[in-house]
């Protein structure tokens, strides 16, 4: 229903045009690496898409036989960025409505955009279009300055911010493993060259799942719509009394990420953030005293009921923020949607010049994108920065940059020019 | 049909009487009560009875009857199942190839009697609204949903009812005359009916004050001119164009955001409108999808009351003119 709009009202932004030396550089990798790209699984039946480096058009509603006619196509028109459907079409090349439709892999986007992070006032920017004032951080609804609401955003792709999502990315993994039962060979974890991580399952048994049994994994993997009553938590009669129980820590599925994320709550928490989630003062300062005892409890049947002054009401605010840190914070619309377009691995990001490329699923935590997604090793090049946070690549840490002319490896220049950040020298 | 076979012109000979009978009355059921209840002592009129009666439900050629129609059928085999004993579930499941197995493990079967795997789960209970059916709600574990038996027969009662209205969705050739005279007063009978249901057209003017809040809040910020994601836009302009706002008025509604482009917005609004493209007219996304997607954030006492923001239109109308006479609602007009 809402997938078949996104096609007109949505999608993918199209930046500013990129120098001559970034093209050069681009044709460059795809020349030598045509051969190496992973094209989906069932090539014939999907979908192809591509923002134009010179024109800076998006060409779409593109297929191919195999990857070979690809990888020729690659050669020949030079893009920034490649994308190919989740889904698998009858007609891939025909219009929308005409396609038809036969599955989609179910696909999952962790961006850092979604996850809010402390560095972001520290490398992310905003210009009012107007009347050129800046600032950092999240861009303001209206300019402080003129009150108009036209902004150039930069982002950037930072360490602590993909350490966050790569955070996200392995509680995700976990759901799709433990819960849903995928197999390690079943999904595909990968970079995405610039802000995030995906992870896509290719399975027979997802293909045909409809929009509303997307949404139902989304909340799933999101935590919405939990009740913890469904998960042990709640009173019941006995013998005239009513007792207080809740789900264990080695519980499957939700209840134990309930019991988890309470656990981990209580273990660290300060009376100030126990008021946040909307206890009273009486009842945060009551577990804090009873700290010992609730963790201990873990041993037995857990903490709740065993104070009396907590009541159930107060337990399912410290569950139901233990659900929100368990759950996994992915960019619901993609998973939801089975025309999705998404980027193809090992070819190059057109707002950074790193590639997409695939994480070892059993390696997450180790994986360094910094260093994996370089596509570029050799050569230098001149290039004047305006304005660039330090960043690291490989093992070199460069910046910041203000307003400086500097010389700088291929993959170094090629990042700070495809995110806007510097110009060639002339 | 075939398998029993029967042939069409067969259908007027005296001998099927008491089976067209039977199968009239199955249909006749199910649009007054909604339920199929009486069921024949004799098998040779119970079993022929219910394909002639998918074969004279579809023949009524109105959507309304079918569904009514393949909802009681569904009914009826789970109250039946729901009598039956484990194997019945499983035998009938795995006509339908269900991943379904008995729970083994005595200390799970206490709670649970069958685990189910969660594509067959979902295919069946995302249209349940109850917050039982919420996959994050069940016990899951390696993509098994732990099921009791009576929720198996409820999850197959809804495979049940797709199943006809599938087999409903076929039209049917001429029958014989008297075939299609029972037929008729079918479809008669359920006019009279649903005459008893008064519907309530929407007013032809919007009316503000009865949108739900997510809508409002998408209305005021769009109007204010600030930005609002993808799934709001549709949200907001599926929910216009299906109240009866005009294309030319939603239009300029977006003209004050900043990044206004008039040739793109009216090419996305006309065809959130079913006037370009595909030609189909989109309804706003149900309230649980914009849960999902973070459009729903102050839920009133009306919103718990229904599943979707037209919903919530219609109730609001409803209380509105309860409380205002004719002349004030034309001063609520927008």
């Amino acid at each position: 229903m809402i997938t078949n709009c996104n096609v007109v009202l949505g999608g993918i932004r199209i930046p500013f045009s990129l120098p001559h030396f970034v093209r050069e550089k681009f044709a460059e990798y795809y020349h030598k690496h045509s051969s190496d790209i992973q094209p989906p699984s069932t090539i014939e039946k999907r979908e192809f898409g591509f923002i134009l480096l010179k024109e800076r058009v998006m060409v779409r509603h593109k297929g191919f036989k195999n990857v070979k006619d690809l990888g020729s196509f690659l050669k020949m028109i030079v893009p920034s960025d490649v994308y190919y459907s989740s889904a698998y079409y009858e007609r891939p090349e025909e219009k929308m409505e005409e396609k038809g439709w036969m599955g989609a892999d179910l696909i999952f986007d962790i961006d850092a955009d979604h996850i809010p992070t402390p560095c972001e006032k520290d490398h992310d920017k905003w210009v009012c279009k107007k009347c050129g004032a800046v600032g950092r951080g999240v861009t303001p609804r209206k300019c402080p300055g003129c009150g108009e609401q036209k902004f150039d955003e930069k982002t950037w792709p930072c360490e602590v911010c993909l350490g966050s999502a790569k955070t996200e990315t392995m509680k995700l993994v976990d759901f799709l493993m433990r819960d849903f039962g995928f197999s390690s060979e079943e999904m595909e974890v990968s970079f995405s060259g610039h802000r995030g991580y995906h992870v896509c399952v290719e399975s027979g048994e997802v293909q045909a799942l409809d929009q509303m049994a997307r949404k139902e994994i989304v909340d799933y993997v999101i935590g919405i719509g939990l009740e913890p009553r469904f998960h042990g938590l709640g009173e019941r009669s006995e013998k005239k009394s009513r007792i207080l129980t809740g789900p264990d820590l080695n519980d499957s599925g939700w209840s134990g990420r309930i019991a988890k994320g309470t656990y981990e709550f209580l273990l660290s928490a300060t009376p100030e953030e126990l008021q946040q989630i909307g206890l009273r003062k009486k009842t945060a300062d009551t577990l804090i005293k009873h700290r010992e005892t609730l963790l201990e409890s873990w041993k037995g049947k857990g903490p709740w009921g065993i104070i009396k002054d907590v009541g159930v009401e107060s337990w399912k605010k410290i569950a139901q923020h233990g659900v929100e840190k368990q759950s996994a914070k992915i960019d619901t619309v993609v998973t939801t949607d089975i025309h999705r377009l998404l980027r193809l691995s090992n070819t190059l990001h057109g707002k950074t010049g790193l590639r997409k490329v695939m994480v070892p699923i059993t390696g997450i935590e180790h994986f360094d994108p910094f260093k994996s997604a370089v596509a570029f090793k050799e050569g230098t090049v001149s290039v004047t920065a305006a304005d660039a946070p330090q960043f690291r690549l490989g093992d070199e840490t460069y910046g910041p940059y203000q307003e400086e002319t500097i010389e700088l490896p291929t993959a170094a220049a090629l990042l700070l020019l495809c995110k806007g950040r510097a110009k060639m020298v002339e | 049909m075939k398998t029993l076979d029967i042939k069409i012109s067969d259908l007027t000979n005296p001998e099927y009487k008491s089976i067209l009978d039977r199968a009239e009355k199955r249909i006749e059921e199910a649009i007054l009560l909604g339920a199929v209840t009486e069921q024949s002592p004799n098998n040779d009129i119970e079993i022929p009875s219910f394909p002639i009666a998918v074969m004279m439900a579809a023949a009524t050629a109105d959507s309304f009857i079918k569904r009514r129609y393949a909802l009681a059928e569904a009914k009826r085999i789970s109250n039946l199942l729901g009598n039956e004993n484990k194997s019945n579930i499983t035998y009938i499941a795995n006509n339908f190839n269900w991943k379904i197995k008995p729970v083994k493990d005595p200390a799970v079967s206490l709670a649970y009697d069958f685990t189910l795997h969660y594509t067959d789960f979902l295919k069946n209970a995302t249209v349940f609204h109850d917050k039982k059916w919420k996959l994050i709600n069940r016990r899951m574990l390696k993509g098994e949903v732990y099921l009791t038996k009576s929720e198996a027969a409820r999850l197959l009662e809804e495979e049940v009812r797709k199943h006809i209205e599938g087999k409903l969705d076929i039209k049917v050739e001429s029958l014989p005359e008297a075939v299609m005279n029972r037929i008729n007063r079918l479809k008669q009978l359920f006019i009279e009916k649903r005459g008893e249901i008064q519907l309530e057209e929407l007013p032809k003017e919007v009316i503000v004050n009865a949108y739900p809040p997510c809508i409002k809040e998408l209305y005021d910020t769009i109007a204010s001119g600030r930005n609002v994601s993808h799934i709001g836009r549709f949200a907001l302009t599926s929910f216009l164009i299906n109240i009866g706002m005009t294309t030319k008025n939603v239009v300029n509604l977006f003209s004050s955001v900043s990044d206004f482009n008039e040739r793109l917005t009216r090419y996305q609004v006309e065809h959130i409108a079913g006037e370009r493209g595909s030609r189909t007219k989109y309804i706003p996304p149900r309230c649980d999808t914009l849960r999902t997607h973070g459009v729903c954030h102050s839920m009133d006492d009306t919103c718990r009351r229904v599943r979707h923001p037209l919903a919530y239109y219609r109730r609001k109308l409803r209380a509105i003119r309860r409380k205002t006479p004719v002349e004030k609602i034309e001063k609520l007009r927008a």
